[in-house]
């Protein structure tokens, strides 16, 4: 028989059952769309994540502090790290410069509205120098700032997207501080002026941030009453991969090894080795859920068997070969496998797409967090379709359904006519 | 003539779970080219498990059956099936493939034997109209009636043109008047063509067309008359 034969033949098969075909379909669409979503989130998240990283972290930029990052969450030594630890590692070879960093969590009054943010105290220039991206869209960055002006990221001007300014260059802030002396809650406050916006940065970077506000370090250390820094960021000559270790490990010698050097390459491996893991670990499960569909699949195929048992013995009896019986069940189990995955990739996508408006619209709008150099505030996820889960995912579906089918499949084939014709 | 089909003492012995059951117990003949054979014989007595053998669906458990002087027992499955696209045959029970039209059922046979779409279309629709069905083309078998439904199978059975014809009870649904029809349908194959034919029938009809009669008695030849 023609294959042409053989697949008209097996579709009005399926055709005929189509309730059950229809069911059996869509445990492979459940499977394939949880497959294909759960990939081209992953996937879109890490082209986000590295694009957004690739432009907001300068290879040559190191960051000193006391955390450690790895995989299985992170560390931190008793150490810290001081305002003038700058000067020692200034005085490192292949160190260009280097700014401390300092961010406590502060109440902010912007006459209209209170807001718990972030604060960090930064030297202007050494920060700019260091981070591109600290440069100005209104007023400008002093030279020698005033011990009250305060520099803020473009999105506090409008964090909601509404039109609800809450500050302006020239607008003063009422910054409020509190923490513990001794047994008693003390609240300090001071009033910053704005003296500059910064131009938009974008969700995802080391460095400044769109929800940041950057006041001077010497305000910070007397404001906080402290030298201690979070974090130094260190800008190096070069941004030789070998050369960044070598003087990440000198920086790290400095300090007697209690601090922990971080280079965005580094940082950018660790992310993507977790998505990695995450994005395999949900596959897996919608493996599982394939795997079931797989036993539906041979379920209804033996069902389908019993049933035909004379309809085999028929086409044996009229000179069909094992082989094209073997092909007619395996063909049935293609096409629902085929239409499965079709129907499961364009679900899975359109799954993907709904989820990252919902999650966009969720963290781009209710949700202001802190600085924390990485800041997922802004971030949109844009799922990705690529071509290779389209035929993975599309191959993974026919192959379930195909292997699962074999057995069956293979049962009928050997059916011997006389006795599928007596079948009742 | 030629020695189309060749049984030697064959048996065939079924088994009831621990209990043989002799459906044929050693019987021979031989069948030259465009004969008309009509088999008769009680229920029970082993026509159709004759007929099985013969038309290639099942082996024999012992003894030699030649068709076209091939030995059976020496075939491979993939060869025992190319053997059957040179048998129409019409079952006993119509055995029509339910979910296809009268033309899909009838079709079958030139499909499985790579028959060109064209040709097939062509084929399919001068049988339904000899056999007097081609305004039932469309129907399903659950749509046609009991004798319809029989005359579907004898298209079916001779579409390809086969070299034989093996009929089980081809007219125990039929009035007379169809009965005739389709006999003399198939009886001008046999004449014209030189189609050899085997039918197992009761009818009184049949026994007189056909140029020889085997009769059949508890799985043996009991007497094989040219009439
Ligand atoms: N697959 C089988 N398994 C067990 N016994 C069988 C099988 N096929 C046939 N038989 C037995 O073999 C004997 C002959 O059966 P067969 O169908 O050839 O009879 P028949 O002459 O065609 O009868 P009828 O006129 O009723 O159709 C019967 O006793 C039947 O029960
Ligand atoms: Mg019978």
């Amino acid at each position: 028989m023609k294959s042409r034969d053989v697949f008209s033949f097996a579709f009005g098969a399926v055709r005929l059952r189509k309730m059950r075909a229809g069911l059996t379909i869509l445990g492979i669409v459940i499977g394939i769309a949880a497959i294909v979503a759960l990939t081209s989130i992953t996937t879109g998240l890490q082209v986000t994540i590295t694009s957004e990283l690739g432009e907001g972290f300068s290879s040559d930029t190191v960051t000193v502090s006391t955390q450690s990052f790895g995989m299985f969450g992170g560390g931190s030594s008793d150490f810290t790290l001081l305002v003038n630890d700058t000067d020692t590692i200034n005085e490192i070879d292949g160190v260009q410069t280097s700014a401390a960093i300092m961010s406590k969590s502060v109440m902010l009054d912007f006459g209209s509205t209170e807001l718990p943010l972030s604060v960090t105290g930064v030297d202007y220039a050494a920060y700019a120098s260091i981070y591109p991206s600290f440069v100005t869209e209104e007023g400008s960055i002093p030279e020698t700032p005033a011990n009250d002006s305060v520099v803020i990221g473009s999105r506090l001007t409008d964090p909601w997207d509404n039109g609800t300014v809450l500050a302006e260059v020239g607008d003063t802030i009422l910054i409020s501080w509190t923490h513990r002396v001794g047994l008693e809650i003390v609240e300090k406050n001071y009033t910053a002026e704005v003296v500059a916006v910064l131009e938009e940065i974008g969700g995802f970077s080391m460095g400044p941030s769109d929800l940041g506000l950057y006041i001077p370090l010497s305000t910070a250390q007397s404001f906080f009453d402290t030298d201690e820094v979070n974090s130094i960021a260190v800008k190096l000559v070069s941004d030789d991969e070998e050369f960044v270790e070598t003087v990440s490990q000198a920086i790290e010698d400095a300090f007697d090894g209690l601090v922990s050097v971080t280079s965005p390459t580094a940082l950018l491996a660790i992310m993507s080795s977790v998505f990695d893991i995450i994005s395999l670990f949900l596959v897996g499960i919608a493996g599982i859920s394939l795997l079931v569909a797989g036993i539906g699949i041979m379920n209804i195929m033996i069902v389908s068997l019993l049933e035909r048992t004379r309809e085999i013995g028929i086409l044996k009896a009229l000179g069909m070969k094992s082989r094209t019986v073997l092909g007619i069940f395996l063909t049935e189990a293609l096409v629902v496998g085929l239409v499965g995955a079709v129907v499961g990739v364009v679900t899975g996508y359109s799954m993907a797409i709904i989820f990252s408006a919902f999650s966009g619209s969720m963290f781009g709008g209710g949700m202001l967090g802190g600085d924390r150099g990485l800041s997922t505030s802004m971030m949109t996820i844009t799922p990705v379709l690529t071509t290779e889960i389209i035929l993975g995912a599309m191959l993974f579906g026919v192959l379930v359904a195909v292997i699962f089918a074999l057995y069956p499949a293979w049962r009928a084939s050997k059916l011997n006519p006389v006795d599928a014709l007596r079948h009742e | 003539m030629t020695t189309v089909l060749e049984v030697e003492d064959i048996t065939k012995t079924y088994m009831m779970g621990e209990i043989p059951v002799n459906a044929l117990r050693g019987l021979s003949f031989k069948v030259e080219s465009g004969e008309y054979i009509a088999i008769v014989g009680p229920s029970g007595s082993g026509k159709s498990t004759l007929l099985n053998m013969i038309g290639a669906l099942d082996r024999p458990t012992s003894g030699n059956l030649m068709i076209e002087g091939v030995d059976v027992s020496t075939l491979s499955d993939n060869q025992l099936a190319d053997t059957r696209k040179n048998v129409g045959f019409v079952f006993q029970f119509f055995n029509l493939i339910p979910r296809l039209d009268a033309r899909g059922n009838v079709e079958l046979p030139l499909a499985i034997a790579d028959v060109p779409r064209s040709e097939r279309k062509k084929r399919t629709k001068e049988v339904l109209t000899s056999v007097g069905l081609e305004d039932r083309m469309h129907h399903k078998p659950s749509e046609l009636s009991g004798g319809e439904r029989q005359r579907v199978a004898v298209a079916r059975a001779i579409v390809a043109s086969p070299a034989f014809i093996l009929m089980d009870e081809p007219t125990g649904n039929l009035d007379s008047k169809t009965a005739g029809e389709i006999m003399d349908l198939v009886k001008q194959l046999n004449e014209e063509q030189g189609v050899t034919l085997i039918v197992v029938s009761h009818d009184q009809n049949i026994g007189r067309q056909a140029g020889r009669t085997l009769h059949m008695l508890d799985g043996v030849i009991a007497s094989d008359v040219v009439n």
